[in-house]
């Protein structure tokens, strides 16, 4: 008797914890507690800004530039000068109304030396911004941008009440108070942060009343959280964890592509991978797909052709870049390898697979006569004493927009530019990329480069990375779609309690 | 009396200072430094000799070394560059979570772990001893981290009684902490009792057949006397080293138990610290963990001397 007393005390205490309507999502606590509600913090809570702010522009499902504060937009012919009209009759979750001042007061404050945000390099373009009338502003740039509407559409280009932030561009401001689909109600970064849905969103209200951000570092401990339903949904699992939620009534497995890779780059200045038939007959030694399917197993990976733009970007091209072993002799035989080639690669276990990546094209470069030497580094001090430094070693990136990536990785002289490429004409082209006003152009153009990567570059990127996401059962209205673009106030919960 | 005392606090001493040492070679003798583990793919240029100026890499490991040990000794830390708080801030309510989850564990279990072993040495060879040495044979093979699988499925998946994993900030209140603590605390547990009570019934199982309580039955004594008044107090002698090493393996136990229930104290904080490459952090907790252990070995020594007399004769 008394035993079943216990018993139901405990399942009460279980159940009172979750109620319904109340979406519970884990955040990885990434800076340990040091969550800071404003959005171009380098300590940016994500999870949070994502729901508390609204941008000017989001992504649309084509993955290009779609309305969100800003209705509509125009450039003016050299692409220097961009008027954004913006959404009237939207407030703030305080009550002050959304106005062109805030806009430049959100956009300005990017550039703070004070703040030093990571925002402040890809913002430095902005020279200024004008008030033209409460509800338009014209965003004057210091060059030319023909895609500046991307560049608003980053995930931490968020709009604040510069009322709240007391008008001083040089402080963060972490109030919370913004114009998105969810209310700040509580901010515990290491612990539960609540919000509540926003009853004045400018947008169709959101489909849950609550939303929980839950502090779990551990992906081991995010699992057994969604097993127990502690949460409803983790953003990524790893391949050996997709069983336990397959064929499961109560879990929805979803496969969703990402711009996240693992390579292998060739430094372009150093021999043998000076000359770029060497470089081109190491890659085309490469079975794309089976390697895929060894590394990263079925439904993990989209191949790609040794370029960084990733298929949900509007820039990317397809191109055939399959496995050509004659092919690649022949170039060897060209360059002066006709009995066969001796490189060392650097690997260590630095991201997802890098290790298992390289033994496998150790194992298909063979075919073609290339013998690769895996010299296997230390992770520790990998990308200080590795990374850069030799002159074949593995890499790995997170996601880019295209025109970030090929800046940041390829533009000669650029920090990050790993295999060293000097192409002026690569340069050029990326200049005229980027004041290209027509979109069919700009995309012939950035096809350009990417055949360019593929046919001479240094950089082996043989597939991009799937993210396996995970859903409870009950959660309606997420679409696969990568983690930027999902709109947590069209997401429903069903059923009560748990 | 007081020399041996002051001996034993001075070995205590000694391993500590030896043992900070050697972690902080071993943190020398990886490839990089605190900055280049920091900044990984920024460690170049001025951001890393910033870096490298503001946390006094550029001085000679001997004064590095020296300073760590003057600051530890008076509490402070140093700063975690990854968490950007100073390391006292992160460890003092971690270190409070998992004194609460250890200390309940040792609390619950050294008792009932004696008892148990005072009834299966009693009772040796009958069915409740076999039982129970065999319950404790289990429970000392399965690894931890399997027994704590095996309870969330079945406690928190299926059943569903008590959260799978800890989603309570490190600083919250001892009610918010407790339905999470539980299945931890269980884990824990069962080792620790299994250890515990296999060395009492050995233990008691010795003292039954000594002379003395052979004497004693001959005598006549009631039974239930000579268990409580000539057994267990002797018993417990060599019962109680084993309860330090027990309890001082808890320290490692913990650091698995945390990270499977995903319970915010000091072992969760180490494999973070581990992952990030928080290098002052790592040194910190290690630092911590062994002063534990050899405090507990130390109490343990203390309690054998206040308990056997023989052993405080010279020699030992």
């Amino acid at each position: 008797m008394k035993k079943s007393l216990l018993l139901s005390a405990a399942i009460a205490l279980a159940s009172t914890a979750a109620t319904a309507e109340t979406l519970r999502i884990p955040h990885e606590l990434g800076f340990g507690g040091a969550e800071s509600m404003d959005p171009i913090s380098p300590q940016r809570f994500y999870e949070a800004i994502q729901n508390v702010y609204s941008r000017l522009v989001r992504q649309g499902e084509d993955g290009r530039p779609s309305p969100d504060l800003a209705l509509e937009w125009s450039a003016t012919p050299d692409a220097k000068e961009w008027t954004f009209k913006l959404r009237p009759d939207v407030t703030f979750h305080n009550g002050n109304a959304f106005t062109a001042e805030d806009v430049a007061f959100s956009l300005m404050r990017t550039q703070s030396e004070t703040i030093d945000s990571p925002t402040k390099g890809v913002m430095g373009i902005i020279d200024h911004v004008d008030v033209v009338d409460p509800l338009t502003v014209k965003v004057v740039l210091k060059d030319s941008h023909a895609d500046f509407p991307l560049l608003t559409m980053d995930y931490r280009i968020k709009m604040l009440d510069a009322e709240t932030c007391g008008g001083d561009l040089d402080v963060l401001c972490e109030s919370g108070n913004g114009t998105g689909p969810f209310e700040l109600v509580d901010l515990d970064a290491l612990g539960t942060t609540t919000m509540k849905r926003f009853e004045n969103y400018y947008g169709s209200k959101a489909g849950v009343e609550n939303l929980e951000l839950i502090a779990i570092a551990d992906q081991d401990a995010r699992v057994a959280a969604l097993q127990a339903g502690q949460i409803d949904l983790v953003y990524s699992v790893s391949a050996e964890q997709v069983p336990l939620f397959a064929n499961n009534p109560n879990f929805t497995v979803q496969s969703v592509p990402s711009g996240r890779w693992v390579g292998l780059v060739m430094n372009t200045q150093e021999a043998p991978f000076n000359d770029p038939r060497v470089r081109k007959a190491i890659r085309l030694s490469a079975d794309r797909d089976a390697l895929g399917k060894l590394v990263y197993g079925k439904g993990g990976y989209i191949v790609s052709c040794d370029h960084p733009v990733w298929t949900g970007d509007q820039y990317r091209k397809e191109i055939d870049c399959s496995r050509d072993v004659d092919g690649a002799k022949a170039l060897l035989a060209e360059a002066g390898y006709a009995n066969g080639l001796k490189v060392e690669l650097f690997v260590s276990d630095i991201s997802e697979g890098a290790v298992k990546l390289a033994e496998v094209l150790q194992n298909q470069a063979k075919d073609a006569g290339i013998e690769i030497e895996l010299v296997p580094a230390p992770a520790d001090g990998y990308w200080g004493d590795v990374w850069m430094k030799e002159a074949f070693f593995a890499t790995g990136w997170s996601q880019r927009p295209a025109d970030q990536i090929l800046n940041e990785a390829y533009r000669s002289g650029a920090a990050w530019n790993e295999t060293a490429w000097n192409s002026a004409d690569f340069d050029a082209k990326l200049g005229a990329a980027r004041s290209e006003l027509d979109f069919g152009k700009r995309k012939e153009l950035y096809g350009e480069l990417q055949d360019e990567l593929w046919e001479t570059g240094g950089s082996f990127i043989p597939v991009h990375l799937n993210i396996t996401r995970v859903l409870s059962s009950k959660i309606g209205g997420l679409p696969p779609v990568e983690g930027f673009s999902i709109r947590y106030e069209d997401v429903t919960k069903n059923g009560s309690g748990s | 009396m007081p020399s041996l005392i002051l001996r034993r606090f001075g070995f205590a001493a000694f391993t500590i200072g030896f043992v900070s040492i050697v972690m902080f070679a071993a943190v020398e003798a990886l490839p990089g430094n605190v900055c280049t583990s920091f900044l990984q793919r920024f460690a170049q240029g001025p951001r890393l000799e910033r870096c490298i100026e503001q946390q006094g890499l550029e001085r000679p490991a001997m004064v590095r070394y020296g300073d760590w040990v003057a600051g530890a000794v008076q509490g402070d830390f140093g700063y975690s560059l990854k968490k950007r708080k100073p390391i006292n801030e992160l460890i003092w309510e971690r270190f409070r979570n998992t004194a609460l989850l250890g200390g309940l564990a040792a609390l619950l279990a050294i008792p009932f772990a004696i008892f148990l072993g005072i009834a299966a040495g009693v009772r040796r060879d009958r069915s409740l001893d076999l039982s129970l040495s065999g319950a404790a044979m289990l429970a000392m093979t399965i690894p931890e981290f399997v027994t704590a699988t095996a309870l969330i499925y079945v406690f928190a998946i299926v059943l569903q009684w008590f959260p799978a994993v800890t989603i309570v900030s490190p600083g919250a209140g001892f009610m918010q902490m407790l339905p999470n603590i539980v299945l931890p605390v269980l884990v824990l547990s069962a080792v620790l009792v299994a250890h515990i009570m296999r060395m009492m019934r050995a233990s008691v199982i010795d003292v039954m057949a000594s002379d003395y309580v052979q004497m004693a039955r001959l005598k006549g004594v009631p039974e239930r006397q000579i268990i409580w008044k000539h057994v267990v107090p002797n018993a417990m002698i060599p019962a109680l080293n084993v309860i330090a090493l027990t309890v001082a393996w808890l320290l490692a136990g913990v650091v698995v138990v945390e990270k499977v229930f995903n319970y915010p104290g000091l072992g969760t904080l180490m494999i973070q610290a581990i992952f990030d490459r928080d290098l002052p952090l790592v040194q910190a907790i290690a630092l911590i963990f062994s002063v534990i252990y050899v405090g507990v070995n130390l109490a343990a020594d203390l309690a054998a001397l206040a308990l056997d007399p023989r052993l405080r004769r010279k020699g030992h």
